[in-house]
């Protein structure tokens, strides 16, 4: 879309001025290569019809791993006034809370390599991933699935699965208030009721990766991270439930625009005012759906312990797997915000796009409160994942947000016909990286070409000072569905 | 002769189709989605019956579409012949042939998470109706 005129504000920022019906401008993070890039797409056409939504506080954000999504751009922040603003679901996405979690060990990577491919066949038995596969000794009735949908992974912590610990170490600790699973419709719970634990497919996965190099000391040490050392990241979200919550929730919400009055360039943009009650429940709903995903992912850290205690024949205070943390980036919550000197009371919609509080914040662990919260940017499956911290100045001018990951390049289509003729999983192992996965379609998919490379889209975000680098992670093994 | 394509998009996948009545059309757009889905071929082994109500025909296309969706991830039921019974703008009532297939059998390649409204089209056109629509991967 070269007719949406864009401005250089310096080497990483951007501004799209308001024009036609936008109420605000946007705010674009990325280097000059990736700015080209995403003049080649529709992705800024999307940072512009968000900024045309009522009561949306200062401007339509879009990080640097920004790419084409469908409504709202993958990789916007967008936040709204609680009086005069929306809500909307595709701001928040299908996936509600996908997210990513990353745990430390005490292993170092000479104690892991020699058993690696066997832990990666331990963790793709023992956690399902892949259409239609679910473990067979959970079953949940319908009242219980009401428990996880308010209690979050605090109901997998009750049931055996992890510590009090893992509670304290997750984005708003495992679970979002205000959850009401009495408006869930009957297909989202029974959706629900066969994925919980499920890793699903796509570029959700579960990796074992090693501290390759520090970048923050300081931070490293608080956070538990010293090079060679086994960590281990999953990245999923609500599955099946949480789509389900968006699609009947975009339906209601094609209505509500029309009666509110609210005008949409794209009816994927669909929403209802904050205060109305459409808007109230959605919200509602959708905390019970980012509630199942912090559940999700507490159930498949506790298999991931057990695998390794399994394959290693070590005990849980050998091995000493923890949860460093936990954040969502497909989310909307109320947030406490100071724009333009006042104290306002926002509804920040992070779609791709991560909580980063900053030092000091009440909502950043006591652990971290020194550094600032912990933020987990995977790369793909055959380069390497970021750890950064939030930081003042991203407080002040993103609404406490930053990237969330790589960001796709490549349309499917492409990453496969790249792909074709190549031994993929051949390739990845002769460089030290095992994969296992239940579809080879999705092996070809995901291939690191489709992808930009994280370091250029983390250092968008350290040259703009809204992240803070700590840590570089390689892959080791790679599980996917 | 298939008279739908999949279109390229970033991230996720799209599905163009075209048809001489509004019945064929969404016939082609099932269609499309099964090859998004997968390849392989399905056999006439059971059948389905779907009954769908919309405010309008793009709305109609999202629920046609998402209920074909919800009986593959819900018993892993694929079409592989549509006979769709009766069609207009707010309903649609049809017949579907396929299999409850197995997927350690048959090489599922996406998981399709749901059906969007992006850029969504369903027209009318002097030689017949076009649709557009966008999955999410």
């Amino acid at each position: 879309m070269n007719d949406i005129k864009v401005e250089q504000i310096d080497s990483c920022r951007w501004r799209i001025p308001r024009q036609g019906a936008m109420r605000t401008d946007g705010l674009v993070f990325a280097s000059r290569q990736m700015m080209r890039d995403l003049r080649r797409e529709k992705a800024l056409e999307q940072v512009c019809n968000v900024a045309t939504l009522p009561g949306i506080v200062g401007p339509s954000i879009a990080m640097p791993d920004i790419h084409w999504g469908y409504g709202f751009p993958i990789g916007g922040v967008a936040a709204f006034d609680e009086n005069d603003g929306v809500v909307s679901p595709g701001g928040v996405g299908y996936d509600i809370n996908c997210g990513v979690r990353l745990l430390r060990s005490g292993l170092s990577v000479e104690e892991v390599r020699p058993r690696i491919e066997a832990l990666a066949n331990e963790l793709y038995r023992n956690i399902p991933s892949g259409v239609g596969s679910h473990r067979r000794d959970l079953k949940l009735s319908v009242p219980e699935e009401r428990k996880v949908l308010k209690k979050g992974a605090a109901w997998a912590v009750e049931n055996g699965f992890g510590s009090a610990e893992d509670l304290e170490h997750i984005e708003a600790g495992g679970a979002i208030e205000g959850a009401d699973p009495g408006l869930l419709s009957d297909r989202a719970l029974e959706r629900g009721r066969n994925q919980l634990g499920t890793l699903g497919s796509g570029n959700h996965f579960l990796e074992i990766e090693l501290v390759e190099e520090i970048g923050d000391e300081q931070a490293a040490n608080l956070l538990g991270l010293f090079p060679g050392q086994v960590v281990v990241s999953i990245h999923t979200g609500s599955r099946g439930l949480g789509y389900q919550v968006c699609d009947d929730h975009l339906k209601l919400m094609q209505r509500a625009a029309k009666k509110y009055g609210i005008e949409l360039p794209d009816r994927q943009l669909c929403c209802a005012p904050l205060s109305s009650p459409e808007g109230k429940e959605y919200l509602a709903a959708m905390a019970a759906a980012a509630n199942f995903a912090f559940a999700n992912r507490q159930l498949i850290t506790a298999w991931v312990r057990e695998s390794f205690e399994h394959v290693l024949s070590k005990g849980p205070s050998d091995l000493r797997i923890s949860t460093i943390y936990d954040v969502c980036h497909n989310i909307a919550k109320f947030e406490t915000h100071h724009y333009q000197g006042k104290k306002r009371r926002l509804c920040v919609h992070r779609k791709g796009a991560t909580r980063a509080f900053p030092p000091g914040h009440p909502e950043t662990p006591a652990l971290y409160r020194s550094i600032g919260q912990p933020v987990l940017i995977p790369g793909d499956m055959g380069r390497y994942s970021y750890v950064l911290v939030g930081t003042e100045a991203g407080f002040g001018e993103t609404f406490g947000s930053t990237c969330h990951g790589a960001g796709r390049v490549l349309s499917r289509q492409k990453a496969k016909k790249l792909a074709r003729g190549r031994q993929i999983e051949a390739e990845l192992a002769e460089r030290g990286i095992i994969v296992r996965a239940s579809s080879r379609a999705t092996v070809a998919e995901e291939i690191s070409e489709a992808y930009k490379d994280v370091l250029d889209v983390v250092s968008v975000v350290e040259q703009a000072g809204i992240g803070k680098i700590v840590a570089r992670l390689k892959p080791l093994a790679v599980v996917k569905g | 002769m298939a008279r739908f394509r999949l279109l390229e998009h970033t991230a996720d996948i799209g599905i163009e189709a075209a048809g001489e009545s509004l019945a064929d059309l969404f016939q082609q757009t099932a269609f499309g989605l099964r090859q998004v889905i997968t390849s392989s071929a399905i056999s006439l082994q059971q059948e389905r019956r779907v009954s769908i109500t919309a405010e309008d025909r793009e709305e109609l296309l999202v629920n046609w579409l998402s209920e074909l969706l919800y009986l593959f991830e819900s018993e892993l039921f694929l079409a592989a012949e549509i006979d769709i019974e009766s069609i207009d703008e707010r309903n649609l009532l049809a017949r579907l042939r396929g299999e409850v297939v197995d997927p350690t059998k048959i090489d599922i390649e996406r998981e399709v998470k749901a059906i969007t409204y992006h850029q969504i089209k369903v027209e009318e056109h002097t030689d017949g109706w076009r649709a557009q629509v966008f999955v999410d991967l």
